[in-house]
């Protein structure tokens, strides 16, 4: 399912109130992403058998990682802990700049992956993550930007309605 | 459990004389349970059913019904639609409710359905009228899913003066109790879930005090993450528990922010997720080996399966350590193993042991206080005040590490309960009718009492058959 925002990213990110560090992931931070990845496509395959996770799952994960992560139309953001769980990977966000040949903004950012752990979620770390997306995504050339979750995600729903999202495409499945 | 390395059923000295001890306890109880069973078949078939209902208003001749009934009951209708709230003055409202289940977990038995629990129902609003002097309707229905279920209660509230909901199967039993008390004006109960946790917490406040701690340094384990155990995590936490002190232990180990079906728990079960990310494991991650060692109590409700605690778990624990072994019918630990590898204070779900924390010790009296203050709901303060009630009646007769809590023979308590219930509806503003905490005393004895009375007028007069022997009836085989 695709939920679209059109007027894409806000101003400049203000100082954040929560407690975490966001910064572009690394190459190093592969190994502690691919953990946090895994459980967000565990917790989509609740949602949904045809979002069953491959046996090689883990490995697809890290490949396709370290390929983005040196691929310019790719924005991966690692959130960091503080406190306690400083230079802890807590949380991660993904999203793809795609080119829409047939509409304008001819240049979609989508937020393919994001997740945080438990205990840093409902703080408004969610919120701040979206922003900055949003602006390294609009930095890319993207006019729009959407993101895709299983759509018996209500939480997700939720979470991007209450941002100004709504849904623009469906995408129904059968399985053959 | 969350074990599963296959150590020895009991280790070291204490073994000789116990394994057998346990054996035989265990063979002579199931013996007993069937033999129950057989009779209890047998009765059930003799007086058919084990309630009914009975006028309460005398009937001279027909000619009452016109007071009773038609033409004169239009007026009392007529009061009612223009001011509602006078059904609790008017009509049984103040003084019935509804025992609803869906039969997806009864007793020992799991999903049997519907049909099935009505016995099980009709013995609990035999116990209601008993215990409380409540008029309990029992009311399994037919409802394929939560939404149906909480839609169907709700469409019977208005003849109801609370809701009493019985055996539903956890997770889902969280749901429907936390969206009937959003909807209806009434005291909705999950007895499996508040009656339980009520005794629970009544027994602990107890085997703190007998051994000197308090509830705010105490390291709490609790085995097992059904409905009554999340119900007492959350209840310590109101009292003032460490969160961080608090480890929930399931199948799969201790219940930590970040283990890795935590998830899932948000889908599937939220009020485990919100367990999970408020203790965070109390400090602890892994298995219940790990949780156990050093705690001061362990609140075990899971397995009924006297291998579940080991003696090690509980040398682990720091000294005089505390254990609740609840499951039923056969405790996680019988009470002479644990005892023998040091707690300190033992309690199970079961009356032939000492301190059995049993939840007919606080519904007559939690509902026989609700309906005398006509509570609008009955949150956990209410809750908490008729644990703390329970525990302090124990205190006053005399508390002693065999002595947690009153008996099942100790009515005396049962008033008192109700007291301090109706007071904490009149404390919270949620009283219709705020007495003072004399008066809802009174009334409870008086009511709680006529019952006692009524049973033994029916039986004297003959309309209650006297109990046959089994000998004279037998027990035919019931397929
Ligand atoms: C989605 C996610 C990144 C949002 O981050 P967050 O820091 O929790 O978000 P914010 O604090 O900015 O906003 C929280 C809002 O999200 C929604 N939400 C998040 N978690 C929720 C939950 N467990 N139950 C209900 N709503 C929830 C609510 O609308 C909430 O608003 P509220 O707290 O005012 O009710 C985070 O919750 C997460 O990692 N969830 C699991 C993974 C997931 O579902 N990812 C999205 C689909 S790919």
């Amino acid at each position: 399912m695709n939920a679209s925002n059109e007027t894409a990213a806000s101003g400049p990110a203000d100082t954040p109130t929560v407690p975490i560090h966001l910064r572009p992931a690394r190459p190093a931070d592969v190994p502690a992403l691919v953990p946090l990845l895994m459980r967000l496509k565990r917790l989509n395959e609740e949602f949904d058998p045809l979002l069953k996770v491959r046996d090689d799952a883990e490995r697809q994960a890290d490949e396709v990682l370290r390929a983005q992560l040196s691929d310019p139309k790719a924005v991966i953001l690692a959130a960091e802990g503080v406190g306690a769980d400083k230079d802890k990977v807590v949380g991660f966000v993904r999203a793809l700049v795609r080119e829409r040949p047939f509409y304008t903004p001819e240049w979609e950012g989508v937020i393919v992956d994001i997740y945080l752990l438990p205990l840093y979620r409902r703080r408004g770390v969610g919120e701040y993550l979206l922003r900055e997306t949003s602006a390294a995504l609009k930095a890319k050339g993207a006019g729009v930007v959407t993101a895709e979750f299983p759509a018996q995600n209500e939480i997700a729903s939720r979470f991007y309605a209450k941002r100004g999202f709504r849904p623009i495409q469906l995408l129904h499945a059968r399985s053959l | 459990m969350a074990e599963s390395s296959p150590a020895p059923v009991v280790e070291g000295r204490p073994a000789r004389r116990t394994p057998r001890a346990r054996r035989s306890a265990a063979a002579a109880s199931e013996g007993k349970t069937a033999a129950l069973g057989r009779r209890a078949v047998a009765l059930s078939r003799f007086y058919s059913g084990k309630i009914e209902t009975v006028p309460k208003v005398p009937v001279r001749s027909l000619r009452d019904f016109a007071l009773w009934y038609t033409p004169g009951v239009a007026e009392v209708s007529r009061a009612i639609q223009s001011d509602p709230e006078r059904s609790f003055d008017l009509t049984g409202r103040w003084n019935t409710i509804a025992i609803v289940t869906d039969g997806s977990r009864v007793l020992g038995l799991g999903d049997i359905g519907p049909r099935a629990a009505l016995p099980v129902m009709e013995g609990k609003a035999l116990l209601f009228k008993w215990l409380g002097g409540v008029d309990a309707v029992p009311l399994p229905i037919h409802a394929a899913t939560p939404e149906a279920f909480v839609a169907t209660v709700e469409a019977i509230a208005p003849a109801f003066g609370g809701i009493n909901l019985e055996d539903i199967a956890s997770p889902k039993c969280f749901g429907i109790l936390e969206e009937l008390q959003r909807r209806l004006p009434i005291p909705v109960w999950h007895d499996d879930q508040l009656g339980t946790a009520a005794s629970t917490i009544a027994g602990v406040l107890n085997a703190l005090e007998l051994t000197h701690r308090s509830v705010r340094e105490i390291r709490t384990v609790l085995l097992g993450a059904g409905a009554a155990n999340l119900v007492t995590a959350r209840l310590l936490l109101a009292l003032g528990h460490d969160p961080h002190r608090l480890s929930v232990v399931d199948q799969r180990g201790v219940l930590d922010a970040e283990r890795d079906d935590v998830d899932e728990l948000m889908v599937r079960n939220p009020w485990k997720y919100r367990i999970a990310l408020q203790t965070d494991g109390g400090g602890r991650t892994g298995d219940f080996a790990h949780a156990v060692a050093g705690a001061d109590v362990l609140l075990a409700a899971s397995t009924p399966d006297p291998t579940t605690i080991r003696p090690e778990h509980v040398r682990s624990m720091a000294p005089s350590p505390i254990v609740f072994a609840l499951a039923n019918p056969v405790p996680e630990i019988w009470p002479a193993v644990a005892t023998a590898a040091g707690a300190a204070i033992v309690a199970t779900g079961r009356s032939d042991f000492p301190n059995q924390v049993n939840n007919s010790l606080i519904f007559p009296s939690v509902f026989r206080g609700v309906l005398d203050a006509r509570a609008r709901s009955i949150p956990d303060e209410i809750v908490l005040a008729a644990a703390r009630e329970l525990a302090l009646h124990a205190h006053d007769q005399g508390l002693s590490t065999t002595h947690l809590l009153p008996t099942m023979e100790e009515v005396a308590v049962f008033p008192h309960v109700a007291a301090a219930v109706g007071e904490a509806a009149v404390r919270l503003g949620i009283a219709r009718r705020p007495l003072s905490r004399e008066e809802y005393y009174a009334r409870a004895r008086q009511l709680m009492d006529r019952s006692g009375r009524l049973v033994r007028a029916l039986a004297r007069a003959r309309l209650t058959p006297p109990m046959p022997s089994a000998k004279a009836l037998p027990e035919r085989n019931e397929g």
